[in-house]
């Protein structure tokens, strides 16, 4: 008995002092990890807009966040969307409130700063009172709207879907006509030396260029890349030759990574996936701003 | 108990006669997984080296208010204080190492030789053995680890450090887990060979 008794004391003393060091170490590296992550996601963005290694970025662009939420009360579902109105404090953002036959339910100004919208408890708060009593509110993605001049340029669409092994997270920027300029793999977990050569250029580069109607009937060839098609999706020749690649391409089917078919296959479906849901959305978002006269910064 | 040898003989133990994966063949099942290409031997080799020498010291200097009843819980738990410790520290100062290195650093926690180590050497030894032991174990799983990573990513994707050296691919069958086990069946072949020849030359047994 005594025995018992000491062993569960030790036990409880050193699972305490794990968790005091773990804890120690969380509390002080959790906002440098934070500021990564914002860093790394700022580098994405850039990056997929085609603003290499520090570019210069044109003051008149601006990037306007569109952030969706399903909207739950009783039996009945719709779609909330939170739109920026401005990029002033005051201006905040307008809840727009859809059901799924795509007719306006409601929209309600609400104040938050952007800064505060980048944190999901209080976005989440915020909606869930704009949504009112009784209705259930749960996030669904986030989309960024991207201006230049007022004029809009590109969108950039987050997203996950199934990979081999586990989820793969990416994002995609795509011009307004759904083009797509860039695929950035951000998370997955797919094997070593064959799925995980989805983030490799060769491969996320053939989806570069893809025009929306070649990407609806999108396929993935088991065959080997052709040479000179690897030597462009690797940026080894000239910007000129590059184009010309992705113009001789951009309607074929992607070729999958040698040994990693379906990984292939879930990077092209699922980025198919993004896009149309997408196009749809957007379609019915727009349609209700305009209809309604609803003033929005994008 | 005091330990006879000098700090310079526990490292080189680690490298040579007692290497964690040709001799001790310990830690396989992870290593084979990851050994695909020189550079992830290399950054799992450094991630295990940080946590088998922080782990050891750590042990060793509680090695006396430890109860030997509840040791291999308590090893356990410093491996994995220590592997999150690791972890967050990498994710916040280091992202762009930690990017490349972020799913090995998680998998030590499974690593048997860690805990192995600690209980063969670091629960009975002073604090500066068990840090030059936890040392020249982590070496030897470092270098092992390259060597198995050079063999199989020359073999498999015909390059070495990501530099393409071969210009086709020889078998991609190496890249794949499960040949992982005949590269280090070869190569655990080989070593001994080498170690069997030597000792004849020298004219030892």
């Amino acid at each position: 008995m005594k025995n018992i008794i000491t062993i569960v004391f030790r036990l409880t003393v050193s699972c305490l002092l794990a968790a005091s060091v773990m804890g120690l170490c969380f509390i002080f590296t959790s906002n440098a990890k934070k500021h990564n992550e914002h860093v790394q996601e700022q580098k994405v963005i850039y990056e997929l807009l085609g603003y290499k290694g520090g570019a210069k970025i044109p003051d008149s662009m601006a990037l306007h966040e569109v952030y969706r939420y399903v909207i739950t009360g009783g039996d009945k579902q719709s779609i909330g969307y939170l739109v920026p109105q401005g990029h002033s404090k005051e201006q905040g953002f307008l809840f727009v409130n859809i059901d799924l036959a795509g007719v306006l339910l409601a929209s309600k100004a609400v104040t938050l700063s952007e800064a505060e919208a980048l944190d999901p408890k209080v976005r989440g708060k915020a909606i869930e009172q704009a949504a009112g009593p009784g209705y259930s509110v749960k996030f669904a993605d986030q989309t960024i709207i991207v201006t230049k001049d007022g004029k809009r340029i590109a969108y950039l669409l987050g997203g996950k879907f199934q990979g081999f092994k586990t989820f793969v997270n990416v994002m995609l920027a795509v011009d307004p006509k759904f083009t797509i300029l860039g695929l950035e793999v951000l998370e997955h977990e797919e094997d070593p030396g064959l799925g995980a050569e989805i983030d490799q250029d060769y491969f996320k580069n053939q989806f570069k260029g893809k025009p929306f109607e070649a990407l609806k009937a999108i396929d993935v060839v088991k065959a080997p890349l052709p040479a000179d098609y690897l030597e462009a999706l690797n940026g080894k020749v000239g910007e000129e030759d590059i184009a010309k690649f992705r113009e001789q391409y951009k309607d074929k089917a992607v070729y999958a990574l040698t040994g990693a078919t379906i990984s292939s296959k879930a990077v092209a479906e699922g980025v198919k996936g993004i896009v149309t849901k997408f196009a749809y959305r957007l379609n019915v978002l727009d349609k209700i701003l305009k209809e309604q006269q609803l003033a929005v910064s994008f | 108990m005091a330990n006879d040898k000098s700090s310079m003989q526990l490292i080189t133990r680690g490298i040579l006669s007692e290497n964690p994966i040709f001799k001790l063949a310990l830690s396989m099942c992870p290593a084979v997984g990851i050994s695909t290409t020189v550079m992830n031997g290399f950054m799992l080799g450094v991630a295990v080296l940080f946590v088998q020498v922080f782990s050891s010291v750590t042990i060793s200097i509680f090695k006396n208010v430890i109860h030997p009843r509840i040791r291999i819980p308590t090893y356990t738990l410093t491996i994995a204080t220590w592997v999150t410790v690791i972890d967050l520290v990498l994710a916040a100062y280091l992202p762009e190492a930690y990017a490349k290195m972020g799913i090995f650093v998680k998998l030590i926690v499974a690593f048997a030789i860690i805990t192995m180590r600690l209980e063969m050497f670091a629960c009975k030894e002073p604090v500066k053995d068990s840090f030059w032991d936890g040392m020249g174990m982590g070496l030897g799983f470092m270098i092992g680890m390259m060597v198995i990573g050079f063999v199989r990513e020359l073999l498999g994707s015909g390059a070495i450090l990501g530099y393409d050296v071969l210009g086709f691919k020889p078998l991609l069958f190496f890249i794949l887990p499960s040949a992982g086990f005949f590269v280090v069946g070869l190569m655990m072949a080989f070593f001994n060979w080498i170690e069997v020849y030597y000792k004849r030359t020298k004219g030892l047994k």
